[in-house]
């Protein structure tokens, strides 16, 4: 929204010396974002009046004039331009002169476009930063003398200032210069002038017998019409178009531009329609009737800028008997606008319900000033004001103008205005600091708020602008009287607690213990991934898809449904990176959705439940030389294991119905005492191959919030022994025996077999060259010691044979010597 | 008897003095001092032959050229050792401005990690629990519990992802629904922070992202104020960008808290003159927050009349943003190794 320095001054006496840029800053510190000020003729210095003294076509582009245009040179300048605007000889409008530039920063230089020198621009107001939208240039009077700068020729002396409208949301109020005055008032302490409106005159010979109902009170709170003739529809005058302009508001004709005035001056949206469009017999203007309704499912509706809409019974309008002729709230209907030749009027000024004004306006795509300040719950009392003033200036502008019809005011708007009761001592219990009483009231009254003060408590009458949805308990008043007071004056103190630890969040110790472990012992990279995966991802892993939650309103069409692993989109990092990469270490840390089993609730009392989300550790390495990635990701749950100080027991694939991407003889299940927490494995090469993966692909998983629940027993260990002060004996062993035998039963057959046997160490594994086939050749350390005394050479030789006997015996081993 | 011995001095400090190298003096020593024929010991040996008398003078003047000898030698070699040194060092002489290879594999923390890890850890010490909730939420806690009504703007579809058959699931487009959560799960008084990823159904480009981190911030206690408020959201300030980092809070509507306030800090690469990096104003807007609304309070089964708090919510991906530099933020969430690499 724009505001207009010189249009606040008129509702406040500032002092001269007080700046545009002081009421930006102290607005913007107390009450709302001020995005910019802009003194209106900025960036205009090199545009002047000049005269169109004739023109021709291009030579070489059909839709390109020549002109030759007097700027008050002494010699006319060449321009092209483009018949954007209609154009004649003798025309007065705003030339850029080349070399110069524009607001927005776009640069007027003397070039030459396709053959023809131009030294300058026609400029149309978008180009000048006077409006914002459409397409139109200012003509000048005859009597401006070419050559003066535009800044002269338009007045243009005011300060705009541009205020975020997403910082207005919850204050209706300031949706007008009237309202931004009253703020702009409490923040320099001073006080707001007051809005003064004629009565309007009800001595009046009934011409037009207006008949308003509002069908649902709800969705139209307050409903004021007036029938106004003698009304000849003409250009507004030059204050009034200037004040619009200012604001970037496109003068339309005299009645329009005075309902966008008052909405922009008080905040409330006013319509005019013709009475003609509004009564059956046209010729005789007697009866008025409208009704304030929902509309039919499916009625269609033609909107003032000639688009036709499809609308539904959440929507309201207001209606003839015949038909629909405005879109309550949001915009007016096509036919029953001002015209040119329209005589009488009926001004509307009404309060319509901000929820269905929002979603009407979301719903038809259909944003509108109107509908932006609606939405936003305004003050039903604005209602008659705005009427008033309306017609006092239509009254000023078309002197022949009378009012026509009674003042029709339906419906019972209420707003709770209190009062509050607050205990002077809240102020500083909330903010920290004592605030003067006679502070707090000045602050509080300057804004509206009617204070009376009585035995250290005050009683607050709250003003029906502030009424609407904003103000409704003391916390509030405890704002504006803090914002207004100055954050800044408010001193930073710390809160003193008792040094009670905080308690710990186990699992996420653990995401950054894994995190870390991953990082500088593994050499992992984490990566984070969107939560959502495609349905393709999902039928690659061959996973199914029913099992998955779906988002209703996905933003890409492609991954509507919500994770149940980390692994689809780990494997879709792999072929986003692999192109130039050897190899890839990645790992991802986070929550998966399962809707199938139980999670956290829903609400406090309720006994539906969210689906379970457990965080989740992935890891996945590809090399490209590397055809058994198993052996890496292996590493992953044994550096977790040491580093965490837990036991994992490596469980084959048979010991839960593996995933249809877990290849079948590369599979491991990580298993605790409480039950299987992971696993370690190589995706299927069949899943490698559907993911157009070339290397084979290792991967290690973990449920977090699983574990940390587990390793709660396990957390103190005694993982320190005595330590023997008598030597050891290191004996290697190699030996072949068939591939199936495991490394794990080997373990468990030696580590029972000979007390002075302590250590039982794989170092090598080796099948191929040499090997026969189906064999493999393992090699061991084994530590022989005893803590009692020094072993001799035949105590080590007599337990090392047993090892070999009981090898060749158990498992068929041919030591390898 | 004794000029030989002197001339044999002589001639052995003139030899000594010549020597170039370890392996001349090794030659030269065995040709005075080798045991079997070295020239002074055969002088020596020759003393036998000499009167008691004469041998002890010319006995002890030997000695003593021995050992002057031997002293020579020794300086020679320490001499000779000193220049080899030299030598050798001038060889081992390294291109120092060569990294060590090979090159050390390194993992790489995702950024967020880093700053969400060095905010936990400042409020831990401030006494401080750490708290994640669920991000499939429900239609209470996200907005309900909040104080936000059926008709705010927030739930609109455009602003919040739902879940297609649960009309009351969504991804939680805050990590604020922990404040209630927490409330009823652990009472008051309570400090808590809630980091976590958070949703909103916004189209991505270089600045927005439907995917992002928050980090939420509850205290609630007997008399805490707006004062209280300031003063920690000062510290965190200070610890990010320096202790003499200003903060400015500035009114801002959230539906949550009462009086609500947006905050900036003093924009750390101008210091507040103003630059690029925060548009010429000085300051960078990184937080909001508020004094917690008593609805909020009371749904968290708080009895506002006896307590208050204040919450605080910050961008934690602006602050990753900020802090290295990223200037678009769908690189967060690309899994592109070669932005990853550099943290």
């Amino acid at each position: 929204m724009f505001i207009s320095f010189n249009w606040l001054k008129q509702h406040i006496n500032l002092p001269d010396s007080t700046t545009a840029d002081e009421v930006a800053n102290k607005l913007k510190l107390s009450t709302v974002e001020v995005e910019s000020v802009r003194f209106q003729g900025a960036d205009l210095e090199g545009v002047v009046v000049g005269e169109i003294l004739e023109f021709k076509k291009h030579r070489n582009a059909d839709k390109l004039h020549v002109a030759h245009v007097d700027v008050g040179e002494g010699k006319p300048r060449q321009v092209i331009f483009g018949q954007m605007v209609k154009m004649e000889p003798g025309f007065k409008v705003p030339v850029a002169l080349a070399p110069t530039a524009l607001p927005g920063g776009k640069k007027i230089d003397r070039i030459e476009i396709r053959g023809e020198l131009t030294e300058g621009m026609l400029c149309l107001d978008q180009e000048l930063g006077l409006l914002k939208e459409g397409v139109s240039i200012r003509f000048f009077e005859k009597t401006m003398k070419n050559g003066m700068p535009i800044t002269k020729a338009l007045g243009l002396d005011d300060y705009i200032l541009e205020i975020d409208n997403k910082s207005l949301s919850n204050r209706p109020d300031l949706w007008g210069h009237y309202g931004i005055a009253r703020e702009v008032a409490a923040l320099f302490n001073r006080e707001v002038k007051t809005y003064e409106t004629k009565e309007i005159n009800k001595s009046i010979k009934q011409e037009i017998k207006l008949k308003v109902e509002i069908e649902d009170a709800k969705l139209c709170p307050r409903y004021m019409a007036v029938a106004m003739s003698g009304i000849k529809v003409g250009e507004s005058p030059a204050w009034l178009k200037e004040r619009l302009t200012a604001v970037g508001l496109r003068p339309i004709n005299n009645i329009v531009d005075i309902t966008n005035y008052v909405m922009l001056d008080v905040g409330q949206p006013m319509h005019a329609f013709d009475a003609r469009k509004l009564t059956i017999n046209k010729e005789q203007l007697t009866n008025v009737s409208i009704v304030v309704r929902r509309a039919k499912e499916g009625e269609e509706f033609t909107t003032l800028d000639h688009k036709k809409y499809r609308l539904d019974s959440s929507m309201v309008v207001i209606a003839t008997d015949e038909k629909a002729v405005a879109l309550a709230g949001v915009m007016g209907g096509l036919e029953s606008g001002i015209a040119d030749d329209t005589t009488t009027i009926i001004f509307e000024s009404a309060n319509f319900d901000a929820a269905t004004t929002r979603k009407t306006s979301t719903k038809l795509g259909l944003r509108t000033d109107s509908s932006a300040r609606f939405e936003k719950s305004l003050d039903p009392n604005m209602c008659e004001v705005a009427l008033k003033r309306a017609v006092e200036l239509i009254l000023e502008i078309c002197p022949e103008a009378k009012v026509a019809s009674k003042v029709i005011d339906e419906g019972k708007p209420r707003l709770f205005t209190g009062p509050l009761e607050i205990p002077v001592e809240f102020f500083a219990k909330k903010l920290g600091i004592e605030i003067p009483v006679k502070t707090i009231v000045t602050i509080l009254q300057r804004l509206g708020f009617i204070v009376t003060e009585k035995k250290k408590t005050l009683s607050v009458k709250i003003p029906s602008w502030r009424a609407t949805k904003d103000v409704s308990i003391p916390e509030d008043l405890v704002e504006e009287v803090a914002r207004i007071y100055g954050y800044d004056n408010i001193p930073a103190t710390l809160p003193t607690f008792p040094i009670t630890p905080p308690g710990e969040n186990k699992l996420r110790t653990l995401e950054h213990r894994v995190a870390e472990i991953m990082v500088r012992e593994l050499g992992f990279t984490e990566v984070y991934n969107y939560s959502f995966v495609s349905a393709s991802q999902i039928a690659k892993l061959g996973d199914d898809i029913s099992r998955y939650l779906e988002l209703d309103n996905p933003i890409s069409k492609e991954k509507p449904y919500v994770r149940r692993n980390l692994l689809p989109n780990l494997l879709e990092n792999i072929s986003s990176n692999m192109s130039r990469a050897e190899s890839l270490k990645l790992f991802e840390i986070g929550k998966v959705f399962h809707g199938d089993e139980a999670g956290p609730r829903v609400d406090t009392n309720g006994d539906e439940l969210l689906p379970r989300q457990d965080v989740y550790l992935t890891a996945l390495y590809v090399h490209k030389k590397d055809t058994t990635p198993f052996w890496e990701v292996r590493r992953i749950a044994e550096m977790l294991a040491l580093e965490l100080g837990m036991h994992f027991e490596y469980a084959p694939a048979s010991a839960r119905p593996l995933h249809s991407w877990q290849h079948p003889a590369r599979t491991t299940w990580l298993k605790m005492a409480g039950g299987i927490v992971g696993r370690v494995y190589e995706l299927h090469p069949s899943t490698t191959e559907s993911y157009g993966i070339a290397q084979r692909v290792g991967l290690c998983s973990i449920n977090l919030s699983e574990l940390v629940e587990m390793n709660k027993a396990n957390s103190f260990k005694n993982i320190a022994t005595a330590l023997s002060s008598f030597p050891e004996a290191v004996r290697d062993i190699a030996f072949l025996v068939k591939k199936e035998i495991a490394h794990a039963d080997i373990l468990q057959v030696l580590g029972s077999i000979d007390p002075l046997l302590t250590k039982i160490e794989l170092f090598d594994v080796f099948e191929g060259v040499g090997i026969g086939e189906g064999y493999k050749s393992l090699a061991y350390h084994l530590t022989y010691v005893s803590s009692e005394r020094t072993l001799t050479n035949s105590e080590v030789d007599t337990a090392h044979s047993k090892v070999e006997k009981i090898l060749q015996e158990k498992f068929k081993a041919e030591i390898r010597k | 008897m004794q000029n030989k011995f002197e001339d044999l001095k002589t001639q052995a400090f003139l030899a000594i003095k010549v020597i170039k190298d370890s392996d001349e003096l090794v030659a030269l020593e065995n040709k005075l001092l080798g045991r079997k024929n070295g020239e002074l010991t055969n002088l020596m040996k020759s003393l036998k032959d000499l009167s008691a008398d004469v041998k002890k003078t010319v006995g002890q003047l030997a000695n003593e050229i021995k050992t002057e000898i031997e002293i020579g030698l020794d300086n020679k070699r320490r001499e000779l050792r000193q220049a080899e040194w030299g030598t050798l060092i001038e060889k081992e002489r390294l291109d120092i401005t060569q990294p060590a290879l090979p090159k050390k594999e390194r993992g790489h923390f995702h950024p967020n990690t880093i700053i969400q890890k060095d905010l936990e850890n400042l409020f831990i010490s401030m006494g401080f629990m750490v708290l994640d909730g669920p991000e499939l939420e429900s239609d209470y806690y996200n907005f309900t519990a909040l104080n936000i009504p059926e008709t705010h703007p927030a739930r609109d579809s455009q602003d919040t992802f739902y879940i297609k058959g649960h009309s009351n699931w969504l991804m939680r487009t805050h990590t604020s629904p922990m404040q209630v959560r927490a409330m009823q799960k652990y009472g008051v008084p309570l400090r808590t922070i809630v980091p976590g990823k958070c949703y909103r159904n916004e189209a991505t480009d270089v600045r927005h992202e439907h995917t992002f981190y928050q980090m939420e911030g509850l205290v609630v206690d007997k008399g805490i104020s707006f004062a209280h408020m300031k003063g920690v959201l000062e510290a965190v300030a200070r610890h990010l960008y320096g202790q003499d980092t200003k903060v400015r809070l500035r009114p801002k509507f959230y539906p949550f808290v009462e009086p609500g306030v947006n905050g900036e800090v003093t924009c750390y690469l101008c210091k507040g003159s103003g630059c690029r990096l925060c548009k010429n104003t000085g300051w960078l807007e990184i937080f909001g927050a508020g004094l917690v609304h008593p609805s909020v309070l009371k749904e968290g089964n708080v009895d506002s009349k006896e307590y208050q708090g204040f919450a605080f919510g910050f961008g934690l991906t602006r602050l990753v943003m900020l802090k290295y530099g990223i200037d678009d933020i769908r690189l967060l969430e690309s899994g592109n190794m070669k932005f990853l690499e550099q943290f």
